[in-house]
């Protein structure tokens, strides 16, 4: 039991991670832009199948194939900030259903090349680590530790650098910011493309762990937004603790209760969050 | 009052039975979307609730006929104040925690999404994502011929379209009342509102049980219209699909929302689309009503027929 408790804690972890790398980047559009992109699981799915199809259809490296994907999914996230956010900036219900209707597109389009059979990618790297008589398959710490390292450097980049300056000055005041030379029209445009990118990196690891079929998006931006509210919108931290935080759960939940509640656990503590500490669990920095 | 008359003497023009059925579905879907209206454009209120209004009413109708062996109006309205009892405790948790915007959205479709969950699991009572045939239809009076069954496209036609018509009438008396400036003002601001004296709480509360209650007769006519009821009534997709139509309508007046549900309703069976091309045209239709022509169809319409302004 104690060894099933901990294998699930595990689990949970690297699914959380997943869940706060599309957490951090909901989190960080908000704050910039003022609108709640729900179409970065659209966004992620797109990552999923350009990393399945660099690797299956044109035999690249994984590796690269990642890479790739991330670039295309960016650019993809341009056009579509240039074409549509552009136009909802701050305009939080309309850049909700924008967003949404990109997701209609986007699934619809998916469906039409890559049909609705889902898609299996070769094992990348199989094998597993085993320690303490628990199994971790390879591929599993490789992408919990990417994700990790990818939203931890944007944590130092949003603490440590110019960039982060400009953005949480942005955050607190635009005019003000806008009048002390922050670039803003590019830092807006450039906080949509980089969470589309990260949405992109975490479908391209996605598709080496699970099976990628078109609507897998609509599960995890739901989660993503979960996760982003239980830590308190704004906080970049906190994104990848509520990510986990609701991994773990759902993880150590399907233990002792049956398997089909596993999707309430997260409305319930959003629920709850919203309800007693609106601010979120990090409230904080902003 | 003209369009109310040409809708009640378009059957004696159209006999097919195909534009009818459209007619029909469109007419429920109205009624979804202008009570929709009702809480998001009048009182500004984004509720995800709408739906699950919608679905938990047909279920609930349902199993009030299979279950309490009532009639099928005595089930209608039944579920409807069950609708009535679940939106007043999700009226007043959203609002005694005065959720607002994206909040009171994502808690909605918390709440939405939980009540799927249960008839999604709820096997032995809901029978899960396979869902419900009905095969019993609701029996209505009619002068001359006593009870009959409530069968064929033309009788349900006239059920639907009356339906419609006192949704309308409900609304309009509604928002062009007292009660219906107050929905206003906490749209504008409801903090300014409150300092004015005006019960935000109240109103709010309203404003979303009587929305939520004319979404569950709609549920339940649809339902048997239809003649099953699955799960995916109280999916998210059908909760944006009222957005849609009313975004597409237009938020302004309360029968534009209905002309909304009519072009979305009649689309897919005008134009011949494989369900991935649909969606796709259904995305870009809310993008674009939304990027360009945000009063909807019947805000740019009026905005066309209005005299402009005098020159000085």
């Amino acid at each position: 039991m104690g060894q099933l408790i901990l294998g699930q804690l595990l689990n949970g972890a690297i699914l959380g991670t997943l869940y706060g790398i599309i957490a951090l980047g909901v989190t960080l559009t908000f704050g910039i832009t003022g609108i709640v992109n729900f179409a970065l699981g659209a966004f992620m799915m797109l990552g999923c199948y350009m990393a399945w199809y660099f690797t299956d259809g044109l035999g690249m490296h994984y590796a690269v194939a990642v890479l790739c994907a991330v670039l295309v999914t960016s650019f993809a996230g341009l056009i579509a900030d240039q074409t549509l956010f552009r136009f909802t900036r701050n305009n939080l219900v309309n850049g909700l259903l924008v967003s949404i209707g990109l997701i209609s597109v986007m699934e619809g389009a998916a469906l039409l090349i890559w049909t609705s059979t889902p898609k299996n990618m070769e094992y990348v790297l199989p094998g597993v680590f085993s320690f303490f008589g628990l199994v971790v398959p390879k591929m599993k710490a490789v992408v919990f530790l990417v994700l990790l390292g990818v939203i931890l450097a944007t944590y130092a980049a949003l603490t440590r650098t110019w960039i982060g300056r400009a953005a949480y000055a942005y955050a607190q005041n635009p005019e003000a910011a806008e009048l002390m030379g922050v670039r803003t029209k590019i830092l807006q445009s450039g906080v949509v493309v980089y969470s589309t990118g990260l949405a992109g990196l975490g479908g391209a690891l996605y598709a080496s762990l699970y099976s990628i079929d078109p609507t897998l998006g609509a599960v995890y931006i739901l989660k993503a937004v979960e996760a982003a509210i239980l830590a308190g919108i704004g906080s970049v931290i906190g994104s990848l603790f509520g990510g986990i935080l609701l991994g773990i759960t759902e993880g150590v939940g399907s233990i002792y209760l049956p398997i089909a509640f596993r999707d309430a656990y997260g409305l319930i503590f959003l629920i709850a969050i919203l309800l007693f500490k609106p601010a979120g669990l990090f409230a904080g920095r902003k | 009052m003209l369009a109310a008359l040409a809708l009640a003497l378009l059957p004696l023009l159209i006999k097919s039975d195909f534009a009818l059925t459209i007619l029909v579905f469109s007419f429920l879907l109205g009624m979804l979307a202008v009570s929709f209206n009702l809480i998001f454009g009048y009182t500004g209120q984004l509720s995800m609730f709408h739906a699950a209004a919608f679905g938990i009413s047909a279920y609930a109708t349902h199993l009030s006929m299979s279950l309490l062996g009532t009639s099928f109006w005595i089930g209608l309205v039944l579920a409807a104040l069950l609708v009535l009892f679940l939106s007043v405790i999700v009226g007043t948790i959203c609002f005694r925690f005065r959720l607002k915007e994206f909040y009171f959205a994502v808690v909605t479709l918390a709440f939405s999404e939980m009540a799927r969950l249960i008839i999604l699991n709820w096997n032995s009572v809901t029978n899960g994502t396979l869902g419900i045939i009905l095969q019993e239809k609701p029996r209505i009076w009619l002068p001359g011929q006593g009870i009959v069954k409530l069968d064929g496209t033309l009788m349900w036609y006239y059920v639907s379209l009356i339906g419609l018509a006192l949704t309308l009438l409900v609304c309009w008396r509604l928002v062009n009342s007292w009660m219906g400036r107050s929905f206003a003002a906490i749209r504008l601001n409801d903090e300014l509102g409150d300092t004015l004296g005006i019960n935000v709480f109240r109103y709010k509360l309203a404003a979303f049980s009587v929305g939520n209650m004319i979404a569950a007769i709609a549920g339940g006519l649809y339902s048997f219209f239809l003649g099953s009821i699955e799960p995916g009534f109280l999916s998210i997709d059908q909760s944006l699909a009222i957005v849609a139509m009313v975004l597409l309508g237009g938020r302004g007046a309360v029968a534009a929302p209905f002309i909304g549900a009519l072009v979305l309703t009649t689309l897919p069976h005008v134009i011949h689309l494989g369900a991935e091309l649909r969606t796709i045209v259904y995305g870009s239709i809310l993008i674009f009503t939304i990027l360009v022509m945000p009063q909807g169809i019947y805000g740019s319409i009026a905005a066309l027929t209005r005299r402009p302004p005098h020159a000085i």
